[in-house]
C-alpha cells in the first residue's frame, strides 16, 4: 500500500511551545493520632487494589552508640521470631498472600514496610504489629545474621562504592554516629541483649509516625489501626547525645589503595547543613546548576566535554544533625588528577561567577516540573509527609517547596554556593590503584593512603 | 526471653493454614485502558489516558538490540543509543538533555538484546515537546565525528564502571558466552572495546537507516493526554517519517540441547564464592514461561521458599540465593544463582544447588507451594504498572514481543491456568542434570586465608 502523507501543518524547524503549565499541589491527607500517641497519615490512592504501611520509628543509626551496626541487626531481625510466630512461620504466613514485611535502618530513622493487596489488609497489618511489639530477637536466627554480615564486610572490602561511601562519611562527620562503621569488631561485639535493649528503648508509639498509602478509606482503616496497635504502650525515649563532626581543614586526598583497579571512583565532600536548614528548595536548584543531572556542569565538563566518566553529579545529603556535600564520578586511572581539578573548578566557577539567566532558568524548571512528576508516587508523598515529622520541618513545607525553587535568583545562588561550598576546605576520596594515580593525586594536596580495610598506611620514606 | 519452640508457634498461629488454604476471591484488577493504531509508514502507536497527576510518559521502541549485531561489531546497538541523544537536522549537538530538563522533565534510555528503547517523562502541558524530539530522531537524527569520539570514550567508562571494575561484574558476560553459544545472544549489549573503536561513521549511519525506521518502531504514550489531541499531534509530528525497508531478523536455532559444563572465573577480587546453575529455556512467548517463573518463586521467592530455607536458614552456607529465568524474543535461559559466606567452599553451594533441583524434579511442588505461587503472581500484577512510565514501557513490549498490547491486563489469568503439574514438567524438561551450566567465582586463595571467622563465638 502507498499512501502519501501531506505534510503536516507544524513547523518542526522550532522548538515546539508548552501548553499553561499543570499546577504542582502537593495532595492532601488525613493525620490521625492514634489513642497510644501514633502519628498516623493517610495517603489514598486508588489505582491498585493494594495497600502499604510504613512504619519509622526515630533514630536508626544514630542510637548504635559503640557498637555500629546494632540498628541494622534490630532492622533484620524483627520478622525473624516474636512472641507467637518463630521465623518461618513468619515468613510463611507473609510470602503466602504474596506480601513482604521489611524493614531497614538508615541514619535518622528505623523503616518496617509491609504491603500487599487490600483483601489481606487484616492479615497485613496483624504481621506488622507483631514484627514492631512482639519481636523476641532468637539467638539462632541473630547468629546467622551475625556470620552474614562478616560475610558482607568481606565482600564490601571488594567494592569501590562501599569503600568510597564509608571513607567518605568518616571523613565528614568523624566520631559522630553518621560517620561510624560496622566493622567485623563491632559485629563481633554486638550481642542479643544489645539487639533487644535498641528495641525497648526506640520503639514506642510517640517516637514513631505511621503512614498508609492505597486503594483505603481513613474511617475504615484508621479503627482497624487503633486494634492492632492497641497494645502498643507508649513510653519516654531516653534523651541521646552526639559527639560533634569534626571542622574539615585544608584539602587532603584519601587515597584508598585497590589493587586492580581500572577506574577511580571519586567522592569529593564536605560538610553540609542539616535537613531542617533554612535553604534547602533553593539549595536543590543551586546543587542542580552545578551537577544534579545530565545538564548540570559537572555532567557536560567531566562527560560531555571531556569523554572522561560515564556520570558525574552532586548531592546534598542531609540528616537531622548534621549533612554533608558529595560530588562524585568514576574516571579511567589517567585522568583521576584532572577529573578532581575539574571538579574543584566547576565549585569554584559557582561560587565566584552568577549563573547566567537561560540556565538557571533550566535548572529551576528542572527542579519544579520534577517535583510535579515525584507527586505521581504515592510512596513518595507518604515518605515526605513523615519527613515533615522526623526532621521537624515546617508543615507547609511541600506546598511551599515548588514556589520557593521557581523563584531563586543568581544572586542567591551564587551566595548560597559561597555559604555552602568551598575548594579550600575539603575532602577528596579516591578509590583506586595507587601505584598509577597517587603520584598526580600527591600534586593536589596532602595525600593519606589506605588499604582495603580502610586502615591508614604508614607515609613511605624517600618517595 | 519466651521464645517459643518451633510446634508451640505452629498451633499458637492465628491464620492457620487450613483457613489460608482457602483462597480469598481473585483480585479485581483495575483494568489499563488504551487505544492502539498504525500510522500509514508502519509505526504502532499506542495511547494511555490517565488524569491521576499532570504527567505524560513517551517512550519510543525501536526493534534492535545488541542480537542484530554482527559478532565483529558488538556493542554497536548500545553505542549507536548514545549517539541518539546527540541532535538532529533541527536540534543543535547537546541540547536534548536541555530541552527536556528545561521542560521540567526527565529522560533516559537503554539497550538490551532484543530492543532500545527512549524515554521522557514530562509535565503534561509538554507532551509537543517529547514528540518533536522523538520524531526529530526517527525523522533526522544528526552524528557526527566529534559526538562518536566522546561518546567512545563515555561508553567505555560505563563498561568500566558495571562490569569491568565490579567483582563478580562479568557474570553475565560470561553466563551469555555459555548459555547462549552460537547465537547473537553470546555477546552482551555493552560488547567489546575493540569493536566500538573500529566502527566507521558511515557504519552508524547505515544502522540508522536499517534500523531507526518508523516500521521498526513503537510509541507508547501513557498519562494525562486527550486521545483525539494527541492522534492528532503524532500524526504532524510523525505522519511524514517515510517508511523504510523491512528489518531483516536474525534466524536463531534455538534448542535445548547443551552438555553440561562447568566454568570457573578466576578474579582476584571476588571474596566471596559465587555460582550460578543455569539451563537453556524457552522463548518468552513460550507457554511454559509461566510454570517456569512459578518454579523459580517456589525455590527463592521470600524466606518459606526452598533454597532459602536450605542455603540460607538451615545450612547456612549462603548469604543469599536466587532462582530467576531471563527469556527473550528468541532464546531464554532458567538459573539459581548464589552467593556463599566467607570460608564456605562452591562444592557446598553446588551440592545443595543440584540437590534441591533434583528434589523439585522428582517430587514437583505441594499444593501449598503452589497456592503460594498463584498468590504471589496475583500480588505482583495487582501492584505493577503503576507509575505512567511503566505503562507505556510495558503497554509497548507487550504488544512488540507477545503481539497482545492486552496482555497487560490479562497476563495474570496465563498464571492462574497453570497446573501444579506443570511446575514439575517443566523442571524435568528443562532442569536437567545432564545439560547443567555452571559458571562459577572461586575465592582467591589470599582471600581465602585472610576470611573473617565464619562461626563467632556468641558473646553473652
Amino acid at each position: 500500500m502507498c499512501v502519501v502523507t501531506a505534510m503536516a501543518a507544524i513547523d518542526r524547524t522550532k522548538k515546539p511551545s508548552p501548553a499553561p503549565a499543570p499546577e504542582a499541589a502537593f495532595p492532601d491527607y488525613t493525620t490521625v493520632t492514634l489513642q497510644n500517641g501514633l502519628k498516623v497519615f493517610v495517603i489514598q490512592d486508588d489505582r491498585k487494589p493494594a495497600v502499604t504501611f510504613r512504619l519509622v520509628i526515630k533514630g536508626g543509626s544514630l542510637h548504635d552508640g559503640e557498637k555500629p551496626g546494632l540498628s541494622s541487626f534490630v532492622a533484620a531481625l524483627l520478622n525473624r521470631g516474636t512472641k507467637s510466630r518463630d521465623a518461618l512461620a513468619f515468613a510463611k504466613e507473609s510470602d503466602f498472600i504474596g506480601s513482604r514485611l521489611e524493614a531497614v535502618s538508615g541514619p535518622d530513622s528505623l523503616a518496617v514496610s509491609a504491603g500487599g493487596l487490600t483483601k489481606y489488609t487484616a492479615l497485613i497489618l496483624d504481621l506488622l504489629q507483631d514484627a514492631v511489639i512482639n519481636p523476641v530477637f532468637p539467638q539462632d536466627q541473630f547468629a546467622r545474621e551475625q556470620k552474614k554480615a562478616l560475610s558482607q564486610l568481606a565482600a564490601e572490602k571488594q567494592e569501590p562504592g562501599a569503600l568510597g561511601n564509608k571513607l567518605a562519611a568518616r571523613v565528614v562527620y568523624g566520631p559522630h554516629p553518621y560517620g561510624a562503621e560496622r566493622t567485623e569488631k563491632s559485629v563481633l561485639a554486638i550481642t542479643r541483649d544489645d539487639i533487644a535493649s535498641y528495641h525497648k528503648n526506640w520503639f514506642s508509639p510517640k517516637n514513631a509516625t505511621l503512614a498508609v498509602v492505597g486503594d483505603v478509606k481513613p474511617e475504615e482503616i484508621i479503627p482497624q489501626l487503633e486494634k492492632a496497635f492497641a497494645t502498643w504502650a507508649p513510653h519516654e525515649v531516653p534523651v541521646a547525645k552526639f559527639a560533634k563532626p569534626p571542622v574539615m581543614s585544608g584539602l587532603t586526598v584519601h587515597l584508598v589503595d585497590r589493587p586492580g583497579s581500572v577506574q577511580s571512583t571519586i567522592i569529593l565532600c564536605q560538610p553540609g547543613p542539616a535537613r531542617n536548614g533554612p535553604d534547602m528548595p533553593e539549595l536543590n536548584v543551586m546543587n542542580a546548576t552545578l551537577g544534579g543531572g545530565f545538564s548540570g556542569r559537572l555532567f557536560q565538563n567531566l562527560r560531555e566535554k571531556h569523554g572522561w566518566t560515564y556520570g558525574a553529579y552532586s548531592a546534598f545529603d542531609m540528616h537531622r544533625f548534621g549533612g554533608s556535600f558529595e560530588a562524585t564520578a568514576e574516571t579511567r586511572n589517567d585522568v583521576t588528577a584532572p577529573a578532581i581539578v575539574e571538579t574543584l573548578a566547576e565549585i569554584r566557577r559557582l561560587r565566584d561567577e552568577p549563573v547566567p539567566d537561560d540556565e538557571l532558568e533550566l535548572q529551576r524548571q528542572y527542579n519544579v516540573g520534577n517535583y510535579l512528576l515525584s507527586l505521581e508516587n504515592a510512596g513518595r508523598i507518604a515518605q515526605r509527609v513523615q519527613d515533615i515529622e522526623l526532621y521537624g520541618l515546617p508543615a507547609d513545607f511541600y506546598k511551599k517547596y515548588a514556589t520557593r525553587m521557581a523563584s531563586v535568583t543568581p544572586s542567591q545562588v551564587q551566595a548560597l554556593a559561597k555559604n555552602y561550598l568551598n575548594v579550600e576546605n575539603v575532602a577528596i576520596v579516591v578509590v583506586g590503584e595507587a601505584k598509577q594515580i597517587q603520584s598526580e593525586l600527591e600534586k593536589l594536596g596532602k595525600v593519606v593512603v589506605y588499604d582495603t580495610a580502610l586502615k591508614p598506611l604508614p607515609v613511605r620514606k624517600g618517595e | 526471653m519466651p521464645y517459643l519452640p518451633l510446634l508451640a508457634c505452629a498451633l499458637a498461629l492465628p491464620f492457620p493454614l487450613a483457613a489460608a488454604a482457602e483462597p480469598a476471591p481473585a483480585v479485581k484488577l483495575k483494568p489499563i485502558a488504551f487505544t492502539e493504531y498504525d500510522l500509514p509508514n508502519g509505526l504502532h502507536v499506542i495511547l494511555h489516558e490517565n488524569h491521576a497527576a499532570p504527567v505524560v510518559s513517551t517512550y519510543v521502541l525501536y526493534h534492535v538490540g545488541s542480537k542484530n549485531e554482527r559478532p565483529d561489531r558488538t556493542g554497536f546497538a548500545h553505542f549507536f543509543e548514545h549517539l541518539m541523544f546527540e541532535g538532529s537536522e533541527n536540534i543543535p549537538r547537546g541540547k536534548i538533555d536541555k530541552f527536556v530538563s528545561g521542560a521540567g522533565g526527565n529522560l533516559n534510555a537503554s539497550t538490551s538484546f532484543d530492543k532500545t528503547d527512549y524515554y521522557f517523562n514530562v509535565p503534561s502541558n509538554q507532551l509537543a515537546l517529547a514528540l518533536w524530539i522523538e520524531s526529530e530522531r526517527m525523522l533526522h537524527a544528526k552524528v557526527d565525528e566529534a559526538g562518536v569520539e566522546t561518546q567512545r570514550a563515555v561508553v567505555k567508562e560505563e563498561k568500566r564502571r558495571s562490569v569491568d571494575n565490579q567483582p563478580y561484574g562479568t557474570l553475565f558476560e560470561n553466563l551469555a558466552a555459555m548459555l547462549f553459544t552460537g547465537t547473537p545472544y553470546s555477546w552482551v549489549p555493552i560488547g567489546s572495546f575493540q569493536y566500538i573503536d573500529q566502527a566507521k561513521i558511515e557504519e552508524f549511519r547505515d544502522f540508522y537507516k536499517t534500523y531507526y525506521l518508523p516500521n521498526n518502531a513503537t510509541l507508547a504514550i501513557a498519562g494525562d493526554i486527550d486521545i483525539p489531541a494527541t492522534k492528532k499531534l503524532v500524526e504532524d509530528y510523525f505522519g511524514a517519517i517515510p517508511r523504510g525497508e523491512d528489518v531483516k531478523r536474525p534466524a536463531i536455532e534455538w534448542s535445548m540441547d547443551t552438555k553440561r559444563q562447568v566454568k570457573d572465573v578466576g578474579k582476584d577480587n571476588t571474596p566471596l564464592p559465587a555460582t550460578v546453575h543455569a539451563w537453556r529455556a524457552p522463548v518468552e512467548t513460550h507457554p511454559d514461561a509461566y510454570p517456569l517463573a512459578m518454579l523459580t518463586d517456589i525455590l527463592s521467592q521470600g524466606r518459606s521458599s526452598r533454597l532459602y530455607k536450605r542455603l540460607v536458614d538451615q545450612e547456612q552456607v549462603a548469604r543469599d540465593v536466587q532462582a530467576f529465568t531471563y527469556l527473550l524474543e528468541k532464546a531464554g535461559l532458567v538459573g539459581v544463582y548464589a552467593t556463599g559466606l566467607s570460608g564456605v567452599t562452591l562444592d557446598q553451594l553446588d551440592k545443595l544447588i543440584t540437590e534441591e533441583v533434583a528434589e523439585v524434579r522428582k517430587s514437583g511442588v505441594t499444593d501449598e507451594e503452589f497456592q503460594k505461587a498463584r498468590n504471589q503472581q496475583e500480588s505482583q500484577f495487582a501492584t505493577a504498572f503503576g507509575s505512567m512510565q511503566a505503562r507505556a514501557q510495558n503497554l509497548a513490549n507487550y504488544y512488540v514481543f507477545h503481539s497482545d498490547t492486552n496482555l497487560i491486563n490479562t497476563e495474570l489469568e496465563r498464571y492462574l491456568a497453570v497446573k501444579r503439574e506443570d511446575l514439575q514438567r517443566v523442571a524435568n524438561e528443562y532442569l536437567r542434570d545432564a545439560r547443567t551450566q555452571v559458571l562459577r567465582f572461586p575465592v582467591p586463595a589470599a582471600a581465602a586465608a585472610g576470611a573473617p571467622p565464619t562461626s563467632p563465638t556468641p558473646s553473652k
